[in-house]
């Protein structure tokens, strides 16, 4: 489990290759129909890949983070959420622990980016932080963490460069080629073609592969992301020595139909959970990032014998009679056996705050999620002596309010 | 020279680049023990600090469960003592005070005033969260250890392990009643 | 979140861990789903579902009064009665994301109760709540 045996690497780098074949054929075609010239087709292909791979590779973390307006937390803002990311940082075994940031948003789901294990991050929604208990908080964090150190992210960023790239030369080709229909004065080779069959060939080819490359080019993209999930769904499983977290927790997430506010098909592989789940219904096939989240939580269900890869393996095989399994023979055998452990007690929602931050409650941990909202966000709270507690946003501009309920003034 | 010596000084030099290699990487496993052992002792060590805490918190809501708190904080004190010892004998001694432990918190089940408690909630998370650390950092020692243990014993890293008395690592056990694992087999 | 009416910033106030949203300009009183859940839910009222959509699902009232959009979702919110019997108007959010009571429904409220103890019934509890924590205004 310590050394990641990388042979099911092998297979996600051979879709990878076939991508990249893509991107080339298209560069390939471009040029020589445009140009003349297929080298400068695969210059202009090359160098519109590297231009997006720089903005991706400096800029990626924080375009994703500010997009989701993730807020960091220090560990005391949310000691249980912490605690719980630096146990799935030792249990993976990754080098340096990650950030750890907190989305406002009702709708339930997480993600983790970071283009190497040493500069990662992990962010979670203040909705899902609430529904969540300790278990399956370690499931989901666990979730993110394997993607981590699975280097999913850097992996699905190459990837995703790769599908911009096909797709942005793809749709230039298709505007070039309907300009030169339109104008009449399409670019035509004269100087080293050998015949108008040539030609022909060329343009058929040329033009099936603009359409197709950006479609096939998708396929490849989720069938890449899909099979990372899995991988990530097992490794969870390895880390936490506990499936019935994380599949708990995804039932959670699955029964809830609210919509992400700010996630968008590029962003969406990153997320724990399909984002783009139209309210209701359910986005599962080739053209979804994710597997559908039913199988997901069957597979957990069924790994009776134990947590380790042989045996989310053995479950994947048992949910899918008659496909091959999902994790490759090397890696599932890298560990020994890994027994199941017993649950641990806990309540949902709660941050477990020391004293500070919360004297007085009645029921501690009701409203610890959204209090820590308020915390970042600013807010002053302020406790009246018949027991209320006030909590007053950040621009309010006068210096006392009236207790409505025993009627003090109280001092701002 | 006739060539033969050179053959003998080819070999020569091909068989001290390998001790040294072989020598290498064994400090190399030694030092990812220590390391990983480091990463325990600091979790064991936190454990050792919170439990005055939570004896101190729990006394005040429970009644007649002095022979429950006396056990942790005499287990616990065993353990810290215990500090500098091997990693088998602590392996022991950590196992009795997490029994000890578990027994405190299910005795803390019943009493609903205790559980709402902040300090004692904010305490039993601290607990849970470095009880799974050492867990979790226990698996990565072991695993180290096994790496290491491996290299010494195995031809024919063993001949130089045995000239640079190199010593075999322990495995760091916990024999608690509660958990399940079944024993470790591994199929490599 | 801002007034549905003024679109300030409202206060929160949080008693018994039940969070209420004010407003100090309007007095309005915004009731949040979840906290009307674990009001009931205290109170040992099971099915706050049930209740809750009987107040949506309730012909629509013949009201002038302006319609005001949720603060949660963002669309115009139905006026309803709370129940049959009172005459408190509320606003409640077409999805069920919460109910919206007026300054002067609060007032109403207020002086009903002071009258005579509220009718029976799960709206009982929400009332004699909200009519407790805003005894006092400017």
């Amino acid at each position: 489990m310590w050394e990641q045996i990388r042979s099911n690497q092998v297979r996600s780098v051979i879709l990878i290759a076939l991508i990249a074949g893509l991107l080339l054929a298209v560069g390939y075609f471009l040029g020589l129909y445009f140009f003349d010239s297929a080298v400068g087709g695969l210059v202009i292909a090359l160098v519109v890949w590297a231009i997006m791979s720089l903005i991706a590779f400096f800029q990626g973390d924080s375009i994703l983070l500010g997009m989701a307006k993730a807020r960091k937390i220090k560990p005391d803002d949310a000691p249980r959420l912490y605690n719980v990311v630096e146990e799935m940082k030792i249990a993976s075994g990754l080098e340096k622990m990650p950030d750890v940031y907190i989305i406002d948003d009702p709708a339930p789901n997480a993600f983790a980016t970071g283009r190497d294990p040493s500069r990662a991050s992990v962010a979670i929604t203040t909705g899902l932080l609430q529904k969540l208990n300790r278990d399956e908080l370690q499931g989901v964090i666990g979730h993110e963490i394997a993607h981590i150190k699975n280097r999913d992210v850097l992996l699905m960023a190459i990837t995703a460069v790769m599908l911009g790239t096909i797709v942005i030369l793809s749709w230039y080709a298709s505007r070039f080629l309907l300009f030169g229909a339109m104008t009449g004065s399409g670019r035509r080779s004269s100087s080293r073609s050998s015949g108008g069959g040539a030609q022909a060939i060329i343009l058929i080819v040329g033009i099936v592969l603009m359409i197709l490359a950006p479609i096939i080019a998708q396929f490849i993209y989720y069938a890449i992301s899909r099979k990372r999930e899995y991988l990530a769904d097992a490794s969870s499983a390895l880390y936490t020595r506990y499936p019935e977290g994380l599949a708990s927790a995804l039932e959670k997430i699955g029964s809830s139909t609210r919509q992400l506010k700010s996630a968008n098909k590029a962003t969406a592989p990153m997320y724990t959970v399909n984002p783009l789940n139209k309210e209701g219904m359910k986005v599962s096939d080739l053209t979804s990032t994710h597997p559908p989240i039913s199988e997901r939580i069957r597979i957990l269900r069924a790994m009776a014998g134990g947590a380790s890869f042989a045996d989310y393996n053995d479950a994947y095989r048992k949910v899918h009679s008659g496909k091959p399994g999902i994790i490759s023979k090397n890696t599932a055998t890298v560990v020994g056996a890994v027994g199941i452990r017993e649950a641990s007690l806990s309540a949902p929602g709660e941050l477990a705050l020391a004293s500070g931050k919360s004297a007085g409650r009645t029921t501690p941990g009701t409203h610890d999620v959204s209090d820590l909202t308020l915390r970042l966000d600013k807010w002053r709270t302020v406790d009246c002596e018949c027991g209320a507690r006030w909590k007053v946003p950040p621009g309010f501009r006068d210096d006392n309010i009236l207790c409505t309920r025993c009627g003090r003034r109280i001092r701002l | 020279m006739p060539y033969w010596g050179w053959i003998i000084i080819a070999v020569v030099v091909i068989f001290i680049f390998w001790i040294i290699g072989a020598f290498n990487s064994l400090v190399g496993f030694r030092n990812q023990v220590k390391n990983a052992w480091a990463q325990i002792d600091v979790q064991l060590k936190r454990r050792y600090d919170l439990i005055p805490n939570l004896v101190e918190t729990v006394k005040g809501y429970v009644k007649h469960e002095r022979e429950t708190l006396e056990a942790v904080t005499n287990a616990r004190n065993l353990a810290q003592q215990a500090s500098s010892a091997g990693a088998a004998e602590r392996g022991k001694l950590e196992g009795a005070l997490g029994a000890a432990l578990g027994r405190l918190l299910a005795v803390a089940e019943a009493y609903p005033d205790l559980k709402a408690n902040q300090n004692f909630l904010a305490l039993q998370e601290e607990l849970t969260s470095t009880e799974n650390k050492i867990s979790f950092s226990r698996q990565y020692y072991n695993d180290s250890v096994l790496k290491f243990n491996n290299k010494i014993q195995m031809f024919p890293s063993n001949v130089i392990a045995g000239m640079f008395n190199f010593t075999l690592g322990e495995f760091f056990e916990v024999t608690v009643a509660a958990e399940k694992e079944p024993p470790k087999v591994s199929f490599t | 979140m801002l007034c549905p009416v003024c679109h300030k910033d409202a206060l929160i106030v949080e008693y018994q861990d039940i969070e209420l949203d004010y407003c100090p300009v309007c007095h309005g009183v915004w009731f949040d789903a979840g906290e009307l859940e674990l009001l009931m839910a205290s109170a040992g009222f099971e099915d706050f579902r049930r209740y809750l959509d009987g107040i949506i699902n309730a012909p629509e009232t013949d009201t002038q009064e302006k319609k005001h959009k949720c603060p949660a979702c963002g669309h115009k919110m139905k006026k309803a009665y709370i129940d049959p019997d009172s005459k408190i108007l509320v606003d409640v959010c077409h999805i069920g994301e919460g109910i919206w009571f007026d300054g002067g429904e609060v007032t109403r409220l207020i002086q009903a109760l002071a009258q005579k103890a509220p009718d029976k019934g799960p709206s009982q509890g929400v009332l004699a709540f909200v009519g407790d924590m805003f005894k006092y205004q400017e």
